[in-house]
């Protein structure tokens, strides 16, 4: 513990007196519901989220036991009576049920899981803090965003229970495939289809207040020597995505209100003339452009894939240095990178849609975008690595999470460069191998950040830490059994397998019946033990599904650790011994444990950029920002900012 | 803005009237252009020319009410900025998604095609 | 707690924070109504001619007055929101108060002259879209019940419902006047109020699905027997007697005695009518190549309401006249493809006739057409400059179309193509960004004169955040008057 940090910690004791006043004269529905706290809002984010991450694994073990054991009736499921119409007569999963729980593990797992938790729970929580700001810059606003994200949620969930059942055109709602879902209903307004759209335009609205609330706040609410070049990456890192929100989502909502008119208005945005559904003519004028709907989708949805990442990246290049005492690596080109990325990131959309038949010149152009993007890409990732070096690491629980990021988002990320090109795309799309990449970006790239995130924050809003026994029994099966899921889907998308084939493929025999490795290889005789099959048989590609589900199941039963952990550190967690447990340099550190409203005592003052680890000449391998030293680095700071410094907006 | 002397007020008055009148007056030739035509003279298939013409007004109209009305004409630095990114961004959108329906290679094979046939 | 810069400028990014906000939220609606302007261009341009349905010339459709006249209003309100500002800036807040009644009045107009406009698409106009795609516009009109007749009219005697369908929506057709004392029996002698129906198929459905659930769990373990039990009633018929007046977008297929809805529902009974009467008010044959166009089903069914050939002999003198200007503008005389299949050559007023002068295309006047009797549907067939034509009495043609000969029948509302759809769509969503930014500012009107006194540049601020969100509205009508009403 130095000196200089020491004062810190005595503010703790002194802190509540000051915001008596402003916090605890609330009741306990204005002070912890309709809260206009950024760290209430924040959390109230998280564990909404967490509730639908949860929901959303809950979609994706179902799917994945009827890939598995197509020919056995699904547990659990088979009883209840609601699913009955989409259970066939042995209860075993019908494509109707895998189409719904597919659609609904994406749009829950991307809108209402990892979104809400990286950009609305962390980035509520972290990004004001870490600016020196007392609030967001409109504090209402931010309530009504997370209402706004939690109504969205809600519909969500309940259309699993209309007569109709959920969306189940995929998590990207082609039209006209969604157009014409259960148009058959009387009642159209409550048809999961429907309800998606709306629950949809909630959860835009909700993005979009939270984007303009963030840029706000870290524009115009920076602490007095909190220069834009002094802002933790994580802050530069919500900024780029902020703007990608703001940018991206308002297409989307277009889409969503030309689908919500084709469906209730009988309009004909995404529906071509002569559309055949079932031998009949479908009763529209026509006209319409299914491919202006996946246009549409797509400008949001590649920014989207930035959203969920560049928060990662974020949480990540806080712990990094943190943990290897070292200054992050590249603090300004990772800066850049992460602009570049964002600029890029809006026209790179159509190498989802190579197989549309859209024209080659589009084609050509965006191969090349998407060649590029992959610059900006490595050069975030290289500096991470190069962060590591020759540091002297602290292997606890975030760290272990956040450099297990690092190679899980590499593999996530080169497998994605063969997808850039439109003759591969041509044997991959729509094949597990797509499944795989992105699934390497998001699960084990980003939901280990956030673990990270998760780990890394939790003293400082509770005051204890979270126990690293239990958070050691959280990563390693965790690693083990994400690769376990992921990996073997490589080797199946390759092979051709199909990525909404509900029966996992067994009924394209000569995709499925494909030679994986022969029944004497070391794993051949190791998977036919573990999976009680007789001795020699060969491995094809279809029992890898065996290996995936097994994971997946796994994966789940490795998640309880953290559960457990999660809330008995609420209460029974170690004491932290100072508002700075881990000696992070970043200005959060600097608030009294638990932040009360308004976060800071004394007016945060910014002296010095914001990964000043081990400087030399220094008294401790830690220089916050927010104390002022005589280590030479540190400079006064102005009264405001000179003018200039805006130019990086 | 923060601060303004009454002079300045009364300036601005006059430069809102100003514009609200040629707002109008556009407003009636983009009418007058889009009825009677008069740039395709007679001929089918000039009707880009009054279209031109008529996208252009509204472009003009519209830059007079973001500089004068939104006071755009005197506003920081950071507003362009952010304002630029929107506009390539929009453009993107708008120009990128009309080059699916150009499709070189497929017409040149088709070229072929037909001259073999 | 205080939030820094709320009324005040930042010095270095010289802003306060609503004013950031706004151009922020401005920002992602450029991107939104840029999302819908680039549907608009991508659709039209996409428009295949003699494939998809047309696209209709915008002033040929549409009231141009009103668009200009709300194009006025709208550019009127934005002048009043920025003379409200400088009122209070000038800190007079008479002044401010009187202009920003103006711009709520300017907001009033504007929705209320887009409620005409509205109106008359949705009630005035029709297309019926024949089998070989030749396209009658005109005005559907009421039988002797004063109902529709694009409704498909039906003696109902009995219901049958499906419990694994969603609630079925036939209620909503019944044409009894009594029909909330309407009663349906159940097979088991029970009944249902038409009022009850509804929370009585989801009862029966939810005993269904949990019949189902124990029968298939039983047959899984073994121990279903086929003797002692019963399998769950899927299907119940209920009987009452009611007419029934149904929108043919709900029915999958009919028969003489039998309406089978897209919900599962099936209504038996006796087919009432099903013939659409239509006043004729244009023939568009853009989508039959011009060889064809002579013996298209519209002159047939004409002929058989009218006798005569009239209309047909018209539309070819007049189509010929028209082919011999356009060509002359060519070289060669050859007229390229997209003229050809253009709204100018196959669109055609039916009151229009050969030797007219001026003006080319859809859009030029008609020639007013004395009529020998007077109209019984004058008040149908009165319609907006293009469709209705010069004024002046003319002869109406009322002819009655088999509903099994039309591939589409729509009124001008969204449905009826993708002009429609983005006009509605654009329109719409622009009348929703009227309507919220009204309510904003009257909300400063109302309840602004406290923060007025208390901090009027505070109330300024407000009053120029929401301006900027006011200009914005109409800048984006700006953009929509011209490629709407106009282009």
């Amino acid at each position: 513990m130095s000196a200089a940090s020491s004062t810190y910690d005595g503010a703790e004791a002194s802190g509540h007196a000051h915001d008596e006043h402003d916090h605890h004269d609330l009741p306990f529905w204005k002070k912890y519901i309709f809260s206009t706290d950024h760290k209430i809002i924040g959390l109230q984010y998280g564990f909404t989220a967490l509730v639908f991450l949860a929901l959303g694994f809950f979609l994706m073990m179902v799917m994945r036991w009827s890939i598995a054991y197509p020919d056995r009736a699904v547990p659990l499921l088979a009883d209840l009576p609601w699913f009955q119409s989409w259970l066939d007569a042995d209860g075993k999963v019908t494509g109707e049920l895998y189409n719904m729980f597919g659609a609904m593990h994406g749009t829950i797992m991307i809108f209402l899981g990892i979104v809400p938790l990286a950009f609305g729970a962390f980035g509520n929580y972290v990004t004001p803090l870490q600016i020196g700001a007392p609030d967001m810059a409109f504090p209402r606003v931010n309530m009504a965003s997370f209402w706004s994200y939690f109504i969205g949620g809600v519909l969500m969930f309940t259309s699993f229970f209309l007569p109709s059942g959920s969306a189940k055109a995929g998590w990207t709602n082609y039209s006209p495939l969604a157009t014409t879902t259960d148009l058959g209903f009387a009642h159209q307004f409550w048809t999961g289809q429907t309800q998606w759209l709306f629950a949809m335009v909630f959860l835009i609205t909700s993005s979009l207040l939270g984007a303009v609330n963030f840029i706000t706040t870290i524009i115009n609410l920076r602490a007095k020597g909190m220069t834009w070049m002094r802002m933790p990456f994580f802050v530069w890192a919500m900024l780029v995505t902020g703007f990608l929100l703001l940018l991206a989502f308002p297409p989307l909502e277009v889409a969503a209100v030309m689908q919500l008119m084709d469906r209730l208005a009988g309009t004909s945005f995404f529906v071509p003339s002569g559309l055949n559904i079932g031998g009949q003519v479908f009763d529209a004028s026509g006209g319409g452009s299914p491919l202006l709907y996946q246009h549409l989708f797509w400008f949001l949805g590649h920014p989207e894939v930035y959203v969920l990442i560049l928060p990662a990246f974020a949480i990540v290049a806080e712990i990094i240095p943190c943990n290897t005492r070292r200054p992050l690596w590249g603090y300004k080109t990772m800066v850049y990178a992460a602009m570049v990325l964002g600029f890029l990131s809006f026209i790179v959309w159509a190498h989802h849609m190579y197989l549309t038949g859209m024209g080659t010149s589009i084609s050509t152009f965006f191969q090349t975008t998407t060649v590029l993007i992959s610059v900006p890409s490595v050069i975030l990732i290289t500096s991470l690595l190069i962060s590591l070096w020759g540091g002297s690491i602290r292997f606890n629980t975030p760290m272990l999470f956040a450099t297990a990021f690092i190679p899980m988002f590499g593999i996530g990320g080169l497998t994605g460069l063969p997808l850039a090109f439109n003759n591969l795309v041509l044997h991959l799309h729509d094949t597990y191998y797509v499944i795989g990449h992105f699934h390497y970006v998001v699960a084990p790239g980003t939901v280990f950040a956030l673990f990270a995130g998760i780990y890394h924050w939790f003293p400082k809003h509770t005051g204890r830490m979270m126990s690293e026994k239990l958070g050691q029994w959280h990563f390693w099966p965790s690693l083990i059994f994400m690769n376990g899921v992921f990996m073997p889907m490589f080797a199946q998308g390759m092979a051709g397998f199909h990525r909404r084939a509900f029966d996992g493929g067994v009924a394209y025999e000569n995709v499925a019946n494909q030679l994986f490795v022969s029944g004497d290889s070391f794993f051949g005789k190791f998977f036919n033990f573990v999976f009680h099959r007789a001795a020699g048989q060969d491995v094809l590609m279809i029992d890898l599904n065996l290996v995936m589900s097994a994971s997946a199941f796994l994966l789940a039963i490795s998640q309880v650790p953290f559960i457990i952990n999660l809330f008995l550190s609420i209460t029974k967690g170690k004491k932290v011994n100072s508002d700075n447990p881990w000696h992070a340099t970043t200005l959060e550190w600097s608030t009294p444990t638990p932040p009360p409203h308004g976060n800071f005592l004394t007016e945060p003052v910014s002296y010095r950029g914001p990964y000043e680890y081990s400087v030399p000449g220094a008294a401790d391998d830690y220089s916050p920002q927010f104390e002022p030293g005589d280590d030479g680095d540190a400079e006064a700071p102005a009264e405001t900012e000179p003018e200039k410094t805006e130019t990086h907006a | 803005m923060a601060t303004l002397t009454p002079e300045e007020l009364a300036h601005h008055k006059k430069a809102y009237t100003a514009v609200g009148i040629a707002l109008g007056v556009l407003t009636i030739v983009t009418v007058l252009l889009g009825y009677f035509h008069p740039f395709d003279f007679g001929v089918p298939g000039l009707d880009w020319v009054d279209i031109t013409i008529g996208l252009v007004i509204a472009c003009i109209k519209s830059s007079m009410v973001a500089l004068i009305f939104m006071h755009l004409n005197h506003e920081r630095g950071l507003i362009y900025k952010i304002l630029l990114f929107t506009f390539c961004f929009f453009l993107g959108l708008m120009v990128l998604i009309l080059f699916a329906w150009s499709n070189p290679i497929h017409e040149a094979f088709e070229a072929v095609r037909s001259s073999l046939s | 707690m205080e939030i820094p810069y709320e009324v005040t400028a930042r010095r270095d990014t010289g802003l306060y924070n609503a004013k950031i906000g706004v151009w922020l939220f401005l920002a992602s609606e450029v991107m939104l109504f840029g999302g819908l302007f680039s549907g608009y261009i991508f659709l039209r341009v996409g428009t295949q001619p003699g494939i998809d349905n047309p696209w209709p010339l915008g002033a040929s459709v549409q009231m141009v007055l009103a668009g200009f006249i709300n194009t006025l209003v709208l550019i009127a309100s934005s002048v009043f929101v920025v003379f409200a500002w400088v009122a209070l800036k000038e800190r007079k807040w008479n002044v401010f108060r009187n202009w920003m009644l103006g711009v709520i009045a300017c907001a009033a107009i504007f929705m209320g002259i887009k409620a005409y406009e509205y109106t008359s698409k949705l009630t005035k106009h029709h297309d019926v879209k024949l089998a070989d795609n030749s396209i009658l516009g005109g005005t559907i009109l009421k039988d002797e019940d004063g109902v529709r007749t694009d409704r498909i009219r039906f003696d109902a005697e009995s219901v049958t419902v499906d419990f694994a369908g969603g609630i079925p929506g036939f209620d909503s057709y019944i044409a009894d006047e009594d029909k909330e004392d309407l009663e349906f029996k159940t097979e088991e002698g029970e009944t249902v109020k038409l009022g009850d129906l509804d929370s009585w198929f989801m009862g029966h459905r939810r005993a269904a699905l949990r019949g189902l659930a124990e029968m298939r769990k039983k047959q899984r373990a073994g121990t279903w027997d086929d003797q002692k039990d019963t399998p769950p009633k899927m299907k119940e018929k209920l009987t009452a007697s009611f007419r029934i007046n149904a929108n043919p977008r709900k029915i999958a297929s009919r028969d003489e005695t039998k309406l089978n809805f897209h919900d599962r529902t099936i209504v038996e009974g006796k087919l009432v009518g099903d013939t659409i009467t239509m006043e004729l008010h244009s023939i568009n044959l853009q989508m039959v190549p011009l060889a064809d166009q002579d013996s298209v089903m519209a002159w047939k069914l004409i002929h058989e309401s009218t006798g005569s050939d009239h209309v047909k002999d018209n539309y070819m003198a007049v189509r010929e006249e028209k082919l011999d200007r356009v060509k002359s503008y060519f070289k060669d005389g050859v007229i390229p493809i997209k003229t050809l299949q253009g709204p100018m050559i196959n669109f055609h007023n039916i009151h229009e006739h050969p030797h007219g002068h001026g003006g080319h295309g859809a859009e030029e006047a008609v020639q007013a057409h004395p009529g020998d009797h007077g109209s019984e549907e004058e008040g149908a067939a009165e319609g907006h400059e293009a469709h209705g034509g010069g004024g002046g009495e003319h002869e109406d043609v009322v002819i009655e179309i088999p509903r099994d000969q039309t591939l589409f029948v729509t009124n001008h509302g969204p449905r009826a193509g993708t002009y429609y759809a983005i006009y509605f769509t654009l329109t719409g969503l622009h009348g929703l960004h009227v309507v919220g930014g009204a309510l904003v500012l009257a909300y400063f009107l109302l309840f602004g004169k406290k923060m007025f006194l208390r901090n009027p540049e505070h109330l300024a601020n407000r009053v120029e955040v929401g301006g900027l969100f006011w200009h914005f509205v109409d800048l984006v009508w700006i953009f929509l008057f011209p490629i709407m009403y106009l282009m």
